[in-house]
C-alpha cells in the first residue's frame, strides 16, 4: 500500500509542480517567468523573512524577542488553531466531491490498488495544498528564530514545527472530509432533503468551528461558555495549552524556541494529535471507499421515486426583476446561474457562509480584546458585510463563469451577447447580498439601535459593491480562469482545494480590489455620517453606486469580449 | 476467464442491470451490444470492481471481484468509454505512471515496449505533449497503450472504436485479433456492429439490463429468422426506428 501511495503522490505532484516546458509541440510554451515565478517568489519571500528575523535579532538582541514571545506565548496557539479551522472549513466538501467524481478517476480505479489507497492519496494532496502557504511562511520564521535562539534544543523546533503543522492541517482536512461524508450518509437517496441537509450541515460546521475558535481565542469573553467544559478539562489535567491542536503545537514548538519548560503532558498531547490526524485521514479514506461502493452520493436523478411521477415539462420563461429592464440573455443567465448553484446544497453553503472565514479576522482583531472595543461592535458587523458582498460577486460571477467550462462553446455559438450573459451572472449574486445585509442590519439594530440611520445606506452600498465585485471577478475569470476546472477533482465546484481562477494576479485582483473599494467606500459613507452628519452619508451613496456601476460595466464588457474570443482548446 | 453470474445493479428502484449472466472464455473476443443506457458500461464497471453489484457475482480469472479486488484487477486492462486522463501529464509520463503502478520493471525494455505501442497506434509524435491537448481519439489510443503495457490476460474495452480514425480502428482490430490468438480474453462493447460482426467470437445483446440474445453470429442468425447482418438482428431484437415519428418530424 505504501509503495502504491508513494507512486500516486509522485506522479500527481509531478504534473502539478512541473517547472520545465514539455517537449511536445502541441502544448503551450510558457515563458520562464511564468513557469518559475511562484517558486522564485516563494524562495525570495522565505529568504527575506529569514534574513529579516536574523537581522532584527542581531539589532535588538535575543532577550528582546524572548521577552516579547514569552509575554504573548498564547498568541501562537491562536494562529495555529486558526490554521486548523481554516483547513477544516475548506475541506467539508472535499471527500464528498472526490467520491462523487470517481468517474473522473476510472483510469486509476481500474489499476491494482485499493480504492482506499486512492482516496488516501487524494486527501494527502489536499493536505499538501492546504499546508503549502503555511509552510512557506512558517518555516523561515521558525528557522530564523531557532537559529537566533541560544536555547540548546531550539533547532529541534524546526522539524517539530513541520510535523505538527502537517499533522494539524491533516486533522482539519480529515475531520472536514469525514463530516461531509457523514452528512452524505444521513441524506443518501433523499432528493430535496439532501440539498437542504447539505446546506444546513455545511453552514453549521462552518459556524460552530468559527465560534469554537473564537472561544479559544477570547477565553474571557462570553463565547467561551459554549465550550467551557473542554477548556476546564484542559486546565484540570495540567495542560499549558488549551486542549486544542494549535495549543499543543504552540507548546512544543514556540516554548522550545524561547526556552520555556515543555510540559510532558503537552508533548503527549501533541503526539496524540499527530496520531489522531494519521488515524483520521485513514478513516476518511475507508469512509470514502465505503461511500463509493454504497452509492450514498448517487445523485437524485439516478434514483427513482416510489410514486409514479409523470414527466411534464412546462415552458421556462424567466421573468425580469420588477423595475429592472434586462435583455433575455441577461435574464436567462441570471436565473440559470441561481438554479445551478442552488441545486448543490454544499456549494451554496460554501458560497453563502464561506466568507465567514474572512470575517473571522474582524472578530479576532476587534472584538476579542473584550470590553474596551465593545463600542465598535456594530461597526465591525457593518464592516463584516463587505467581505460577504464582495465574495458573492466573486463566487457567482467569477467562479461560476469559469465553471461554465465546455458550455462556453454553446455560448460562443449562440446568437447572444456574452456581455449580457456575464451581466446576468453578476446580477444573480445581488439577492444573496440583500439577504446577508438584511440579517446584518437586524444584528446591528439589536446591538446598537441608534445606528439604524446608516442601515439603508450600507444595504444599498452592499448591493452596488456586489455589482462591482462581480464585474471585476468576471474579468479575472475570463483572463485567468481554468475553464477545465470542473473536470479537475481538486479545482471543481465544492472541492475548492485549488481555486478555479488559476492566475495569481487575476485571483488577487478579484479579491483585493473589490474589498479595497468596499472598505474605502463604505468606510467613507460611515465616517462622513459619524463625524459630520448622518444625512451626509446619503450624499456619498450615489457617488459610490455610480463608481461601482461604472466598474461593473467596464469589466463586464471586457470580460464578455474576452470570452467571445477564447479558443476552444481552453475549455475542451 | 470472465464470469458474470446473475449480476444485478439497482439504483434505488431503477434496475440498471438485471440478473445478467454470461462468461467469456480464454482466448475469446466477446462483444457486449445494446442500445444506449442498456447497462453495458454498468456491467463492465461491476466486472472491474468499480461498482459493487446489488446482487450476483463477478469473477475474473477465478477471483471474486468483491472479495479479491486487487488480485482480480492485476490481470485486467481497461479502456473506459470516456477516458478522463491526468491532463497535466504528457502521454509518455502517463504511460510510465501506469507502468509504475503495475510494477512493470523500469529500464530500456519497458521504454522500448512503450515506444513500440505508441508507434503502433500512431501516437508517438504526441507522446511528449500534455494529455490536455489530445483529441478524443488520441485519448482513447493512449488509454489503450496504458491498458496493454502490463500485458494483461484480460482486456475490457468500452466503446474503444468511437472517435478513432479509420487507420487507428483497423490497427486496433488487428491488435485485438492477434491478442485473442495469443490466448487473451477480450470483452468489448461497441456500437460499430460491423466490427463486432467481424472480430467477435460470441456476441451478447442486452436491453434494459437483461440479456436478450447470446451466441455466435450463426447462432444469432438462427434465432432471428431470416436476418443476415448483425445490424438487422440487433434492430429486430431491440426495436428499430419509429418511422412514423421520423416522418412527422421531417414533415414539419
Amino acid at each position: 500500500m505504501l509503495e502504491d501511495l508513494l507512486i500516486l503522490i509522485k506522479h500527481d505532484l509531478g504534473g502539478i509542480l512541473r517547472v520545465r516546458n514539455v517537449k511536445g509541440m502541441r502544448s503551450e510554451r510558457r515563458s520562464a517567468f511564468r513557469r518559475l515565478f511562484r517558486y522564485v517568489a516563494a524562495a525570495i519571500f522565505a529568504v527575506i523573512v529569514l534574513w529579516g528575523i536574523i537581522f532584527m535579532v542581531q539589532l535588538l538582541g535575543w532577550s528582546f524577542f524572548q521577552t516579547a514571545i514569552i509575554a504573548g506565548i498564547d498568541f501562537g496557539a491562536t494562529i495555529f488553531n486558526f490554521l486548523v479551522i481554516i483547513s477544516f472549513m475548506g475541506s467539508i466538501a472535499v471527500s464528498v466531491a472526490t467520491v462523487a467524481n470517481t468517474s473522473k478517476m476510472e483510469y486509476l480505479m481500474c489499476m491494482p490498488i485499493s480504492l482506499r489507497t486512492l482516496f488516501l492519496e487524494k486527501t494527502i494532496v489536499v493536505v499538501f495544498y492546504n499546508s503549502l502557504i503555511y509552510l512557506i511562511i512558517g518555516i523561515p520564521i521558525v528557522i530564523g528564530l531557532a537559529i537566533s535562539s541560544p536555547v540548546p534544543f531550539a533547532l529541534l523546533s524546526i522539524p517539530v514545527f513541520i510535523v505538527m503543522l502537517l499533522g494539524n492541517v491533516t486533522l482539519g482536512v480529515a475531520l472536514g472530509g469525514l463530516i461531509g461524508l457523514t452528512i452524505s450518509r444521513f441524506l443518501a437517496g433523499r432528493r430535496r432533503l439532501k440539498q437542504i441537509g447539505w446546506f444546513l450541515g455545511t453552514s453549521l460546521a462552518i459556524v460552530i468551528s468559527t465560534f469554537y475558535y473564537y472561544s479559544l481565542y477570547a477565553a474571557d469573553s462570553g463565547f467561551s461558555q459554549f465550550f467551557s467544559i473542554i477548556l476546564d478539562f484542559a486546565k484540570q489535567i495540567g495542560l499549558s495549552s488549551d486542549f486544542s491542536p494549535g495549543g499543543a503545537m504552540n507548546a512544543v514548538t514556540v516554548r522550545l524556541i524561547v526556552g520555556l519548560p515543555v510540559n510532558p503532558v503537552d508533548i503527549l498531547l501533541a503526539f496524540l494529535f499527530v496520531l489522531v490526524s494519521i488515524m483520521l485521514i485513514y478513516v476518511n479514506a475507508i469512509a470514502s471507499e465505503t461511500a463509493h461502493y454504497s452509492g450514498w452520493l448517487a445523485s437524485g436523478s439516478k434514483r427513482s421515486s416510489k410514486r409514479e411521477v409523470k414527466i411534464a415539462h412546462t415552458s421556462w420563461n424567466p421573468s425580469d426583476i420588477p423595475l429592472l429592464k434586462m435583455t433575455t440573455t441577461t435574464s436567462v443567465s441570471m436565473w440559470y446561474n441561481t438554479a445551478s448553484v442552488r441545486r448543490e446544497g454544499r456549494v451554496l453553503a460554501n458560497y453563502l457562509v464561506g466568507p465567514m472565514r474572512t470575517v473571522l479576522w474582524f472578530l479576532l482583531i476587534f472584538l476579542a480584546p473584550g470590553g474596551t472595543m465593545a463600542s465598535f461592535a456594530p461597526f465591525i458587523i457593518i464592516s463584516a458585510m463587505i467581505p460577504f458582498a464582495v465574495s458573492y460577486g466573486v463566487y457567482f460571477a467569477g467562479y461560476e463563469l469559469v465553471y461554465e467550462g465546455k458550455n462556453l462553446m454553446n455560448l460562443q455559438l449562440a446568437p447572444a451577447s456574452l456581455v449580457d450573459y456575464v451581466k446576468g451572472k453578476v446580477f444573480s449574486a445581488v439577492p444573496f447580498t440583500m439577504i446577508a445585509t438584511g440579517i446584518a442590519s437586524v444584528l446591528v439594530i439589536i446591538v446598537q439601535p441608534s445606528l439604524w440611520i446608516y442601515i439603508p445606506a450600507v444595504f444599498i452600498s452592499g448591493i452596488f459593491l456586489t455589482l462591482a465585485s462581480g464585474g471585476i471577478a468576471s474579468y479575472s475569470a475570463a483572463t485567468g480562469g481554468d475553464f477545465k476546472a470542473q473536470r479537475n477533482i481538486s479545482r471543481q465546484r465544492g472541492a475548492a482545494v485549488q481555486m478555479p481562477i488559476r492566475s495569481m494576479w487575476a485571483m488577487a485582483r478579484a479579491h483585493l480590489i473589490p474589498n479595497m473599494i468596499g472598505f474605502i467606500g463604505i468606510g467613507a459613507i460611515l465616517g462622513i455620517g459619524i463625524f459630520l452628519n448622518p444625512l451626509y452619508s446619503y450624499l456619498v451613496v450615489p457617488i459610490f453606486a455610480l463608481i461601482c456601476i461604472q466598474l461593473m460595466r467596464s469589466y463586464v464588457g471586457k470580460s464578455g469580449r474576452k470570452l467571445q474570443t477564447i479558443e476552444a482548446s481552453e475549455y475542451l | 476467464m470472465i464470469e458474470a453470474i446473475e449480476l444485478t445493479k439497482q439504483f434505488s428502484e431503477f434496475t440498471a442491470v438485471d440478473k445478467l449472466s454470461f462468461h467469456v472464455n480464454h482466448g475469446e473476443i466477446y462483444g457486449l451490444l445494446g442500445p444506449n443506457g442498456s447497462g453495458k458500461s454498468t456491467t463492465m464497471r461491476m466486472l472491474l470492481g468499480l461498482l459493487k453489484p446489488t446482487m450476483g457475482t463477478a469473477r475474473i480469472n477465478g477471483f471474486d471481484v468483491q472479495t479479491h479486488i486487487v488480485e482480480a484487477k492485476r490481470s485486467m486492462g481497461y479502456v473506459p468509454e470516456e477516458p478522463v486522463l491526468p491532463e497535466r501529464l504528457t502521454g509518455w509520463e502517463y504511460i510510465n505512471y501506469v507502468s509504475d503502478i503495475w510494477r512493470v520493471p523500469r529500464g530500456s525494455e519497458r521504454d522500448e515496449e512503450i515506444d513500440e505501442l505508441l508507434t503502433l497506434l500512431d501516437i508517438k509524435d504526441a507522446s511528449d505533449d500534455l494529455i490536455e491537448t489530445y483529441s478524443k481519439g488520441m485519448a482513447r489510443k493512449i488509454s489503450l497503450v496504458a491498458a496493454l503495457i502490463h500485458s494483461p490476460k484480460i482486456l475490457i474495452l468500452d466503446e474503444l472504436q468511437a472517435g478513432i480514425d479509420p487507420r487507428g480502428a483497423a490497427t486496433i482490430k488487428e491488435i485485438l485479433a492477434g491478442l485473442s490468438d495469443r490466448g487473451n480474453t477480450i470483452l468489448m462493447s461497441t456500437h460499430v456492429l460491423e466490427i463486432a460482426e467481424r472480430i467477435c467470437d460470441r456476441i451478447g445483446i442486452i436491453n434494459k439490463g437483461s440479456m436478450i440474445a447470446e451466441g455466435t453470429m450463426d447462432e444469432l442468425r438462427l434465432k432471428a429468422k431470416g436476418q443476415q447482418s448483425l445490424e438487422d438482428i440487433f434492430l429486430d431484437l431491440t426495436g428499430g426506428p419509429d418511422m412514423q415519428r421520423i416522418a412527422d418530424f421531417l414533415g414539419e
